[in-house]
């Protein structure tokens, strides 16, 4: 009931809940839309088309799923991590450039696996010889982490060219992420129509 | 007349109690006029592979010591080279041809829904289990003549993972192949979800923490879910044979060794340096993409085998010192093979070399203390019609094998048939396949519809008995043999074609 009334107090408003939504489902839609496109030649071939759309339809599901449990967690956390002074507008820009850059770098991690790039042999090595290449390894992958949300943040807080900058993306790409929602509702009528079915 | 119990007479009685019990469950079985069967299925168990057979390694120390009292089939053939059609062929006593369940996570055709493995022990108590969700789609056509079939998640590591089989029953295979692309981030260090597989992996991982250190190459899986222990399925196993009514038909399918090949930590890394050194073959023309580790996934296998083993071992003791034994066919089979070699690993390959179809069948005979080696060739078909003659059933009519060697009184020899056609329409005629022929010593490979393969089809033809391997293609040396056998199995697949024209 706090959180509930938290959320009131903020004036969370509808139209930003939903931007925020969005934002929250694209990059997680367009991933799992890129790797099973490279799926589907071994699905089709392993099983057959049928199948193949399947496993997209129920991928399609999952990501949904995912979007919303993200938006969730991420609305909830914006009630603690923006100051109360902030128009609705500004909070949910906030938030969406965090979600951004968490998804960029969750796709730079596996794409670090799909392009099989590797740290050097010599860094390899190097942590080896200091006795703790997991921490190492942590505290190289933080050196970019770090910076790449900092510096965006105090963009941010700087300067109001950035709020506006993604709201812009964020009204670009409402057309682009209704068309997505379309296909998790066919997504969804092929789950429904297989499990009827079967 | 004694009218108290002493200490003495009590002590006398409490030790005879456990033989007591024993003599009087035998007697209730022998007294109910059937014997127990329980067939116990490893999946994608190569006979290949199983020093019993003469493998190099010794991959099955136990089993080995158990076939001293066992009639061991040397030359046994699955009916497909991958789950559905082994399975259905086995459970069902007809070819894939005959009862349609050949592509993945098929289903037999309606008339076998009723003419099954356990529609043929109508007076047994029936029960079955399987890690495997493809046979798990067999067993639920089969439910209605099943007494107890055992859920096939309640022997598997509960988790995330068994969400999505008990929300989507009736899809349960496609829905769990895109819950392992979207959130087994581990497979391959990429999955659909950028942020719910990190966390799910690590709750679950966090779940199977004790566990880790036991399976160093981790948990034994089917793929979607957290992964299982063989252990606890044959102790479950162990646990109902105890408690059910006899006479029993138990089908039990243990996933093991079929891949991931996560082996328990007492067998990893037991063939690691042996010097055994893999017969070089060439690269076959179904090799999809060429396996750079074959040998170290063969090891890997090899030494997954050796859990099976193990296990099987355990079951084994379990019934005889129980004294089920004394009353029970014990059967040991497997429902397809598996392949380390010629750039292919696994068994979804359109090719049928003997490692991926030539399957372990031992049975374990109530009261036999020698072995038999039977070395003609047999076929899964035959296990349905052998044990029904051998528990007083009637033979169905439907079942297209026979009695098995030595319970059967000719000795004349028969045409072995093997059938892939994954992606052949299930109703329709077989016009894209894989067949082998087996005769005497030839076995005759026929292929086509394959885009990759000639418009006439591919034959090879070898002497499985001097090449074992299948290392020389007789059929340009051997054109007379390699037609005749071509016409015959021509005439059988127009024949088994005919009701789809």
């Amino acid at each position: 009931m706090n959180i509930l009334s938290q959320f009131t107090a903020r004036r969370y408003s509808t139209r930003g809940l939903w931007s925020l939504f969005l934002i929250c489902a694209f990059p997680l839609h367009v991933w799992t839309i890129i790797l099973y496109l490279r799926d589907v030649s071994w699905l089709s071939e392993r099983t057959n088309l049928w199948d193949a759309i399947g496993v997209g339809a129920y991928g399609l599901l999952y990501a949904f799923v995912e979007s919303l449990l993200a938006f969730i967690g991420v609305a909830l956390l914006g009630l603690f991590l923006t100051p109360k002074g902030w128009t609705v507008e500004k909070r949910i820009s906030f938030l969406s450039l965090l979600v951004l850059i968490l998804s960029i770098w969750g796709m730079i991690a596996q794409l670090l696996f799909l392009w099989k790039v590797f740290p050097p042999a010599w860094i390899v090595e190097l942590l080896i010889r200091w006795g703790r290449p997991l921490l190492g390894l942590y505290l190289i992958s933080l050196s970019f982490v770090v910076p790449s949300v900092v510096l965006p943040v105090y963009l941010f807080l700087r300067s109001d060219r950035t709020t506006r900058a993604i709201q812009e993306f964020s009204e670009r790409l409402s057309p682009l992420m209704t068309a997505y929602l379309f296909l998790d509702l066919a997504g969804l009528i092929v789950v429904i129509i297989r499990n009827a079915a079967m | 007349m004694k009218k108290q119990f002493s200490r003495r007479d009590f002590l006398k009685l409490a030790g005879a109690l456990p033989a007591g019990l024993a003599a009087s469950r035998l007697s209730r079985a022998f007294q109910a006029g059937g014997q127990n069967v329980v067939i116990v299925v490893f999946d994608a168990f190569s006979a290949y592979n199983i020093s019993l057979h003469g493998y190099a390694r010794a991959t099955t120390p136990n089993i080995a010591r158990l076939a001293q009292k066992a009639i061991v089939y040397h030359n046994h053939y699955a009916g497909g080279n991958f789950t559905t059609p082994g399975t259905a062929s086995l459970l069902t006593g007809v070819l894939p041809w005959t009862h349609r369940a050949f592509q993945p996570k098929g289903k037999v055709t309606d008339r076998f829904v009723s003419q099954n493995i356990f529609s043929a022990f109508p007076n047994h108590y029936r029960i079955a289990y399987t890690h495997n969700g493809w046979a798990n789609i067999l067993l639920n056509q089969f439910r209605g003549h099943i007494n107890e079939l055992i859920q096939r998640e309640k022997l598997l590591l509960s988790g995330f993972d068994s969400i999505v089989p008990s929300l989507f029953r009736e899809d349960e295979d496609i829905a769990s192949v895109s819950w392992v692309r979207a959130m087994k981030v581990r497979e391959e260090g990429y999955a659909y979800s950028l942020f719910l597989s990190h966390l799910i992996e690590d709750m679950q991982d966090r779940q199977i923490e004790n566990l880790k250190p036991i399976y160093p190459r981790g948990l034994p899986t089917s793929g979607a879910d957290n992964g299982f222990l063989l252990e606890t399925a044959v102790d479950h196993v162990m646990n109902r044979l105890s408690q059910i009514p006899q006479p029993f038909m138990g089908y039990f399918h243990f996933l093991p060794p079929h891949d991931p090949y996560n082996t328990h930590r007492d067998f990893a890394d037991a063939f690691r340096d042996d010097g055994f050194t893999p017969i070089e073959k060439p690269v076959d023309i179904f090799a999809k993409r060429v396996f750079k580790n074959l040998p170290a996934k063969r090891r890997e296998y090899d030494e997954f085998i050796l859990y099976c083993d193990r296990e099987f071992q355990r079951l084994y003791d379990f019934l005889e010192s129980s004294g089920l034994l004394e009353n029970t066919w014990l059967i040991l089979t497997s429902d397809h093979g598996e392949l380390n070699e010629r750039g292919i690993s696994g068994h979804s390959t359109d090719a049928l070399y003997e490692p991926v179809v030539r399957i372990p069948l031992m049975i374990f005979e109530p009261g036999r203390t020698t072995g038999v080696d039977v070395h003609e060739h047999t076929s899964a078909i035959d296990v349905l019609p052998t044990l029904a003659h051998l528990t007083g059933q009637n033979i169905p009519q439907w079942v297209e094998g026979t009695i098995l060697p030595p319970f059967r009184a000719d000795h004349r020899t028969r045409d072995i048939y093997v059938l892939r056609a994954n992606n052949n329409a299930q109703y329709a005629p077989l016009t894209v396949a894989s067949t082998t022929l087996v005769r005497e010593n030839y076995k005759l490979h026929y292929y086509f519809g394959y885009p990759i393969v000639p418009q006439e089809g591919l034959i090879k033809l070898f002497d499985v008995a001097a090449d074992p391997e299948e290392m020389n293609d007789l059929s340009a040396f051997r054109k007379g043999i390699a037609d005749d056998l071509l016409r015959e199995l021509k005439e059988k697949l127009a024949q088994v074609d005919e009701p789809y024209l």
